[in-house]
């Protein structure tokens, strides 16, 4: 029997007081560890948000938006001095155009829906109420129904067209070189069923022929009713040599973003609209921060409920043995042995309670961090979609938008991908905070054990 | 020898300022039993306390072989009590988790007994005192008040003091097993030339003492 065992001895010497302290405490650390994963996921996530998201500038011709707006594209100069701006590692260029029945032998594989047939009523006045042809008059029986336009996009890379942000899908043939001059081209999954087009039919465009070297299918409807060709045949088919309508400039470091958008701003001046994912990113982690900033103040909650639950069990305790370090006192207890069991009865207390509660913790954390993040992922979203004042159903996108869309939903999908991981580093951090907590819970009793003199006790008798 | 010369003692209170003891000037010799008589309030208690180190005195001084027992640190007044002082308390006063033998083995300990011998020396103790195997394996709480006192006096000699204070030490017992309680304590006091100072308000035991003070007020009137 010495200080240790006696500690120990004393830590169970009241099964049922000692259970229910154990057990406030377990939730306490079980908490803990909970927020400390829950925050190094929600951290590692937001990291890996910015450091992906955060080195890409989108660039173009102002009041352009893939087919729509107006405006001139970007020329060759503008694309030059994009290139040749400090921090711009590369650039993928890309020109947006849409094929007519008169441009194409293609159908459409989109209905024109009442959507098509409103931004049908500019060339096709005739049809605006109605969005179908009509046979009241002469006129307007001899003119062709009117149909869907099919989007082309003529790129430096065809996978920047991705809408998930990663590799275009090529369900057969190949990907396109996007320097190539020759008429080949990736087509849609839907278009080509459409028009039984395979790898190595050709059709035609702009009065010339195109080969079909591969087809791809991203799952997206307008996407999947799209052509995809090299960038510098496009120009030369629609003859607008040269011409850009997007730039998606990549910087060399997340740090160097901002200060490449101003330096272009200044460069290209009101020729064209500059945004950077980076801004995107930063509203798209603002919930995640928020939930970060949340578990930090739930990890400095639940320490201080398990300090004050030790600390207050542990003053009761002392207060209740008065008379006990009264007796072991005068007959020959040191300030130091009284301290050293109450010290060792303390982390008795708190060691059991770690264990259970760092047991409980990793059964919850994982469901824990994924309810906080799902929910946060969902008013993310809502404030997104509110903010942009557009929620595009599948085949109504303004063209092939650029990767900027593509960017935002490989975000999200980054963003709902945040799983609960238990690191070392997480776990040794719970368990140095329990054990700040057993010192302080424990060394104040102890201390006050200290200043108990026993003749003060014997006095009582 | 145990030498008290002018030692007082005086208590802050919210009424006010208390006197407990008064210029008490008393001396002890080696192997003496004496008692320390007087009504409840007198001092009693607050003079063995400052007797036995567990408390100081506001004045005057206490001699114990030599030694000035009120000037000694903290430290050195705890190794003071764990060797030179056996207590026993009208209350008992054993930790109530440990068994007697547990008991008995936390003074060894404190005493700075080898870990090794200290369950053959505890069980030795309890047995010259009257606790039979068993009984030496219980909780207080499992022992008769007698059995424990016995406990509480087997601890008191555990580190062969040379002094045994007793408070009251069959102030709860009744009258047939104070009666052994203190026929034990005086046993010990002239086998083992222990000395040995009782604080009773029992006339019948005080007068079996080798000497009697009788405290009045905090002060001793008749020695």
């Amino acid at each position: 029997m010495n200080v240790v065992t006696r500690g120990v001895k004393n830590a169970i010497r009241s099964p049922l007081k000692s259970g229910a302290i154990v057990l406030m405490f377990a939730i306490s650390i079980a908490l803990i560890l909970s927020m400390l994963v829950a925050r190094g996921s929600v951290l590692a996530k937001i990291d890996q948000v910015k450091s992906t998201a955060g080195t890409s500038i989108t660039i173009r011709p102002a009041g352009v938006m893939g087919t729509q707006g107006g405006g001139d594209p970007l020329t060759t100069d503008q694309i030059a001095s994009i290139t040749k701006t400090a921090n711009v590692s590369s650039i993928t260029s890309s020109l947006t155009d849409q094929l007519g029945t008169t441009d194409t032998n293609l159908t459409s594989s989109l209905e024109l829906g009442l959507f098509g047939a409103r931004q049908e009523r500019f060339s096709n006045p005739g049809s605006e109420s109605t969005g179908t042809s009509s046979a009241s008059g002469a006129s307007e029986t001899a003119r062709p129904a009117p149909t869907p336009r099919i989007s082309i996009t003529g790129t430096t890379d065809a996978n920047s067209v991705a809408t998930t942000g990663g590799i275009l899908p090529i369900t057969s043939g190949t990907l396109i070189d996007g320097k190539s001059t020759s008429n080949v081209a990736l087509v849609g999954a839907t278009l080509a069923t459409k028009n039984n087009l395979s790898v190595g039919s050709t059709f035609t465009a702009y009065g010339q022929t195109v080969t079909v070297t591969g087809i791809y299918k991203t799952d997206n409807t307008f996407q999947d009713s799209g052509v995809i060709m090299p960038l510098a045949s496009l120009q030369t088919l629609t003859d607008q040599a040269g011409a850009v309508s997007s730039v998606s400039a990549t910087v060399n470091s997340a740090d160097n973003v901002a200060t490449t958008v101003a330096a272009l701003k200044t460069t290209l001046g009101d020729k064209a609209d500059i945004t950077s994912e980076a801004e995107k990113a930063a509203t798209s982690v603002e919930s995640l921060q928020g939930i970060a900033s949340l578990t930090l103040a739930g990890v400095i909650a639940a320490a201080a409920a398990g300090a004050l639950i030790i600390l207050l069990s542990m003053i009761l305790v002392v207060r209740e043995r008065r008379r006990e370090i009264g007796v072991i006192k005068a007959i020959g207890g040191s300030n130091g042995k009284v301290i050293g069991q109450f010290i060792v009865e303390g982390l008795t207390i708190t060691v059991i309670g770690a264990i259970i509660g760092l047991g409980l913790g990793i059964l919850v954390s994982g469901p824990m961090t994924t309810s906080l993040v799902s929910n946060s992922q969902t008013s993310t979203t809502a404030t997104s979609q509110t903010q942009r004042g557009s929620n595009r159903p599948g085949g109504l996108s303004g063209g092939f938008g650029g990767g900027f869309a593509n960017a935002q939903s490989q975000l999200n999908t980054n963003l709902t991908q945040v799983t609960a991981s238990l690191t070392p580093q997480v776990f040794f951090a719970a368990v140095g905070i329990t054990l700040l907590i057993a010192l302080l819970g424990s060394a104040i009793p102890a201390w006050l054990t200290a200043r108990i003199r026993p003749a003060e006790v014997l006095r009582t008798e | 020898m145990l030498t008290v010369e002018n030692v007082s003692k005086t208590f802050s209170t919210p009424g006010g300022q208390v006197q407990a003891l008064k210029d008490i000037n008393l001396t002890v010799k080696t192997g003496e039993f004496v008692s320390i008589i007087g009504k409840s309030g007198s001092g009693k208690s607050t003079l063995l306390a400052i007797l036995g180190a567990l408390d100081t005195p506001s004045t005057g001084s206490i001699v114990v072989d030599d030694t000035q027992i009120n000037k000694l640190s903290g430290g050195n007044q705890t190794t003071y009590r764990a060797n030179k002082i056996g207590f026993v308390f009208q209350q008992y006063n054993l930790i109530p988790n440990l068994t007697a033998l547990e008991n008995v083995m936390l003074a060894l300990e404190f005493g700075g007994y080898p870990a090794s011998s200290r369950l053959d020396r505890a069980s030795q103790l309890l047995t010259s005192v009257g606790l039979e195997d068993d009984q030496q394996r219980r909780r207080p709480t499992r022992l008769s008040g007698g059995q424990q006192q016995r406990v509480s006096i087997a601890r008191a000699l555990a580190n062969q003091p040379a002094y045994i204070l007793a408070d009251e030490p069959t102030g709860n017992l009744d009258s047939a097993t104070g009666k052994k309680i203190f026929d034990l304590l005086h046993d010990l006091s002239r086998s083992q030339k222990t000395t040995i100072i009782v604080v009773t308000h029992d006339l019948e035991i005080a007068g079996k003492t080798d000497r009697t003070f009788t405290l009045v007020d905090g002060k001793i009137t008749t020695k």
